[in-house]
């Protein structure tokens, strides 16, 4: 019984492994027969292997081959005269194929199979490549549960390689795609998103609301530059078609330093390159005047630059709050400069300024406030003193292209928060200002690095309100999580606002943002263990959620590297750097003419001397002071306050005229051949030859 | 070009061009096509006699010719005949859409070469179709192509040698806005055509065209008259003026009772052009 049960038992397994025999000599068989469908399809998934490509890739190529296929099965309809012989026309060739390589005409059997087996053997290797990243994707394929792991890491490596080759070929990443979209760079992978050589950012969204997160050292700056460039490549030309605003670009380096210096130089050469004809240089290169404001934001602005108390202290809050207003809103009109300013602190100019006409109440709030006034104006005056004369004018943001404004808030916060307060307040003035009151509408990105450290008089989550209501881009940096901004609940906030995208480098702390991507299905499947180290085939799978962006993975980016996520999926993006070119030389002389008041666009004005130091004199100035804003308004108290003079004759009333915007060029259009200033050769003989006297209209 | 008997098409007859050949079968090729009466303009000869040239080339495989629209015949040049010339450009007879714009261009070219400043300076037309070439089929949405331009060789005898033109000719109106973005961009341009993107617009260079000609039909004149005053300080680098006489297709004329029908008429226009000569 027992011998009758061991025989059958053998022939069983016999018969088991005749059978998995004759299976395997099919296969071998058929895959022999199909030599040249084989070789292709081989040679194909191990190519989409080595380079981590997708087999939509394989698919794409094997489309590609149907003009092939159908000019060769067209050939051979016209060559035979009969339809018949283009269907079997495969079969044919590859009977021909076996001919040719039978008697050694292996090129000629190459040549006759090609036109039928590059195709096929494509979308085979395409479905061998699909069926083995699915296998390991669910965790079926591999030896061991492990191999899924080492499988993913492999490709990641080789889809890294091939992305750094592609950056690294020259020309094949531009700055922008045809359809105006900002190339990235290469992408390395995508979870949600399209896959695609090159990751494009349409342009709406760099009009959106974007953060950038990444440690120092991650490639954070090469991927401000890239999207800064990009945003004004793209802008300028839309601007260029006729399809957009000129741009504006205003980038707010909170952390100041040398370090911010080399980047502020760095991002004006690679912006010349992207058409960018000035870049001002905040507060070192370039000024902007505070005193552009209007009147009620100015005061408000004031405010706001001076630490104020509670409690007890909030009656001098008031106090100030009341001679400021009435110093800027003076009859003779708002303060031209910070000395300006200073002067009218003072309860004798005051009274003069509203001596005349009917001002009762603000002579009796004069009077009640003159014994604080005198603290008042050395409150100011020291804060002018420290934040140097980057505010006090000339210039504002139309003047440049872009501007690259420095401010230390790692050596002086304090002096870095009035700052970053006084110019969030002018560029949203800039940005409100309607077109026929010196304004121009332009799109504008603004964009804040490390914007937490300086943040403390201005929340970030109110510059997003106030950018959004005006239709402001914000991209926002930091170096982590945390440096977003101050509380978890304002971070969520920029974070969970950020239409445009976030853009996630190396960090130590990604989880918080990984998790606003979202979770996507996964099979996950079991393996049963036979014994050690041998996994069978046989397993339960079910569907879980598996995190769009592995935090591991973010850990573990390289330089350069950065993943985009955007609408619950991410694109892995290997970024390619630009090179900026030399430092622009100065334009010729007479390109633009510059007026006395307000540099002319593409020139900006250069940053004043501090307060204290005499001023150089403008051409044409006769007598040093601030412009004169309101001609009809009655003159202002001199200096001293004994009693009202003259109104001071400023640079505007003296200087050359201010030309009008038709004299202005338009931002994208080039200098003139011949200069602005100079008028070009007339060829109405030439024309009137050729064409007819024209008619006078 | 396979015959109707099925036969091989004969090779391209080789033969002797004259100077005249050369010239007119090099402005043919530029310009898509010439009918025949502006291609006698070009030859300097009757309009008979052109006839008789655009045969020629017809038989040496140079050329087609035929009845595109009303008035005189169109010629274009054949595969053959474009390599001849050695210009890269596809093959096709001009497209019955842009017949009258084609003419509105090859008359401006006629009349600007007939001027004395336009020879004594050796003025050099760069025709629509060889900017059009460069850019190698990039064409995109945003990039707008003159239809013609105008180079004046640095130390010509005129007061604006060196400059470049770019021609447009407008026949029907667009809008103005339309318009002012087309001048802007034409204006603006730095860079040739076929360039790289990031040298079409580069700040700080000298733009291409230093002015641009415009060349109106009565119709669409105000519109660009618009379009200039509204486009600022860059408006004195644009000239404005009527198409040349001559530029206007023929009238069509109604088909006349017993008239031979379009296909007749190209039948008999195969056989006058096999006899040597163009009906």
């Amino acid at each position: 019984m027992i011998g009758r049960y061991v025989s059958l038992l053998a022939v069983r397994a016999a018969a088991r492994g005749a059978l998995r025999l004759i299976r395997l000599a099919i296969m071998a068989a058929l895959i022999i027969a199909a030599a040249p469908v084989s070789l292709v399809a081989a040679a194909s998934a191990a190519t989409a292997w080595l380079r981590g490509w997708a087999p939509g890739r394989l698919y794409r190529a094997a489309a590609c081959c149907a003009p092939m296929i159908a000019a060769w099965l067209a050939a051979t309809e016209f060559a035979t005269g009969s339809w018949r012989a283009a269907v079997a026309a495969p079969y044919l060739a590859w009977l021909a194929m076996w001919h040719d390589a039978a008697a050694g005409r292996y090129p000629a059997a190459a040549t006759v199979i090609a036109p039928a087996a590059i195709p096929v053997g494509l979308v085979a290797g395409g479905l061998a490549w699909s069926y083995r990243l699915r296998s390991m994707h669910t965790g079926t394929g591999g030896l061991s549960p492990g191999s899924a792991v080492a499988f993913d890491l492999r490709q990641w490596r080789h889809q890294v390689r091939t992305a750094r080759a592609r950056i690294t070929a020259p020309g094949s990443v531009p700055l922008t795609s045809q359809n105006g979209a900002v190339v990235a760079g290469a992408v390395i992978r995508a979870v949600g998103h399209r896959p695609g050589l090159l990751a494009r950012i349409p342009y709406p969204r760099m009009r959106s609301h974007q953060v950038v997160i990444g440690t120092t050292g991650t490639g954070k700056t090469t991927l401000l530059l890239r999207l800064w460039a990009g945003f004004m490549a793209t802008a300028l030309q839309r601007h260029a078609a006729g399809a957009g605003r000129p741009p504006l670009l205003v980038v707010l380096d909170c952390k100041g330093g040398a370090d911010a210096r080399r980047i502020a130089d760095r991002a004006r050469r690679v912006l010349r390159g992207a058409g960018a004809r000035a870049t001002a240089i905040w507060p070192d290169e370039a000024s902007l005047s505070l005193w552009a404001l209007p009147p009620r934001q100015l005061t408000t602005t004031l405010l706001d630059l001076i630490e104020h108390g509670s409690g007890a202290a909030a009656y001098y809050a008031d106090v100030m709050d009341a001679v400021v207003a009435l110093a800027v809103e003076a009859p003779c009109g708002p303060p031209a400069s910070a000395a300006d300013f200073l002067t009218r602190l003072e309860p004798g100019w005051l009274s003069l300024a509203y001596a005349a006409g009917e001002h009762d109440a603000e002579l009796a709030l004069i009077r009640s406030s003159a014994r604080q006034a005198g603290d008042i104006g050395l409150r100011f005056r020291t804060l002018f003193r420290r934040l140097g004369g980057g505010l006090d004018g000339p210039g504002g943001f139309g003047d440049a292209d872009a501007w690259y404004c420095i401010l230390e808030g790692t050596a002086e916060i304090a002096v870095a928060e009035a700052q970053a307060r006084a110019l969030t307040d002018l560029l949203a003035s800039y940005a409100a200002r309607l077109p026929d009151r010196g304004g121009q509408a332009r799109e504008i990105l603004l964009a804040v690095d490390e914007f937490s450290a300086v943040s403390r008089r201005l929340p970030i989550w109110q510059l997003y309100e106030r950018a959004r209501s005006l239709g402001l881009a914000v991209q926002v940096s930091a170096q982590s999580w945390q440096g977003l901004a101050a509380d978890d609940d304002e971070r969520y906030r920029i974070a969970a606002s950020a239409d445009g995208g976030i853009w996630l480098l190396r960090t130590p702390h990604p989880e918080p943002v990984t998790g606003l991507a979202g979770s996507r299905k996964l099979v996950d499947t079991t393996r049963r263990l036979l014994g050690v180290p041998v996994w069978g085939h046989q397993g339960t799978s079910r569907i879980r959620l598996a995190p769009v962006v592995d935090p591991a993975l973010i850990r573990s980016l390289d330089v350069g590297q950065a993943a985009y996520i955007y609408r619950g999926g991410v694109t892995f993006v290997q970024v390619k750097r630009l090179v900026g070119g030399p430092a622009a030389l100065p334009g010729p002389a007479g390109v633009t003419v510059p007026s006395a008041g307000r540099p002319a666009r593409g020139q900006v004005a250069p940053a004043p001397p501090a307060h204290g130091q005499p001023a150089p004199p403008a051409p044409g100035d006769s007598a040093p002071g601030p412009p004169a804003r309101d001609p009809a308004a009655p003159a202002p108290p001199a200096r001293g306050g004994s009693a009202p003079g003259p109104p001071a004759r400023g640079p505007s009333a003296s200087g050359p005229p201010v030309p009008g915007p038709a004299a202005v060029p338009r931002p994208g259009m080039a200098r003139a051949p011949a200069g602005s200033g100079q008028s070009l050769p007339d060829v109405g003989e030439l024309l009137d030859e050729a064409f007819g006297t024209e008619a006078s209209p | 070009m396979i015959p109707a008997d099925g036969a091989p098409a004969p090779p391209a007859a080789a033969g002797n061009l004259a100077g005249r050949d050369v010239t007119g079968l090099l402005f043919a090729a530029e310009m898509y096509g010439v009918q025949l009466d502006q291609l006698a303009a070009v030859l300097g000869v009757t309009e008979p006699r052109a006839r008789a040239v655009a045969a020629r080339w017809r038989t040496r495989r140079y050329a087609e010719s035929a009845r595109l629209g009303p008035g005189a015949p169109w010629i274009w040049l054949t595969r053959t005949g474009l390599a001849s010339c050695g210009v890269p450009y596809a093959q096709a007879p001009p497209a019955l859409s842009r017949l009258a714009h084609i003419r509105a261009v090859v008359a401006v070219r006629l009349a600007l070469e007939s001027a004395s400043g336009y020879r004594a300076a050796g003025a050099y037309w760069r025709s629509e179709r060889r900017l059009r070439a460069r850019l190698g089929g990039r064409v995109g949405l945003r990039e707008h192509i003159p239809d013609g331009e105008v180079h004046w060789p640095d130390g010509a005898p005129v007061a604006w040698a060196g400059e470049c033109w770019a021609i447009e000719v407008e026949l029907t109106p667009k809008t103005v806005s339309r318009t002012i973005a087309i001048m802007r961009e034409l204006l603006s341009r730095t860079g040739d055509y076929g360039c790289a993107a990031a040298d079409v617009l580069v700040p700080g260079l000298p733009p291409r065209h230093t002015r641009a000609l415009y060349l109106c039909s009565a119709a669409a004149r105000p519109t660009v008259i618009r379009a200039r005053d509204a486009i600022g300080s860059t408006a004195a680098r644009i000239e404005i003026r009527a198409l040349p006489s001559g530029a206007a297709m023929a009238p069509a004329v109604p088909p006349r009772p017993g008239k031979r029908s379009l296909r007749q008429a190209g039948a008999g226009q195969q056989d006058a052009g096999k006899h040597g000569t163009t009906r």
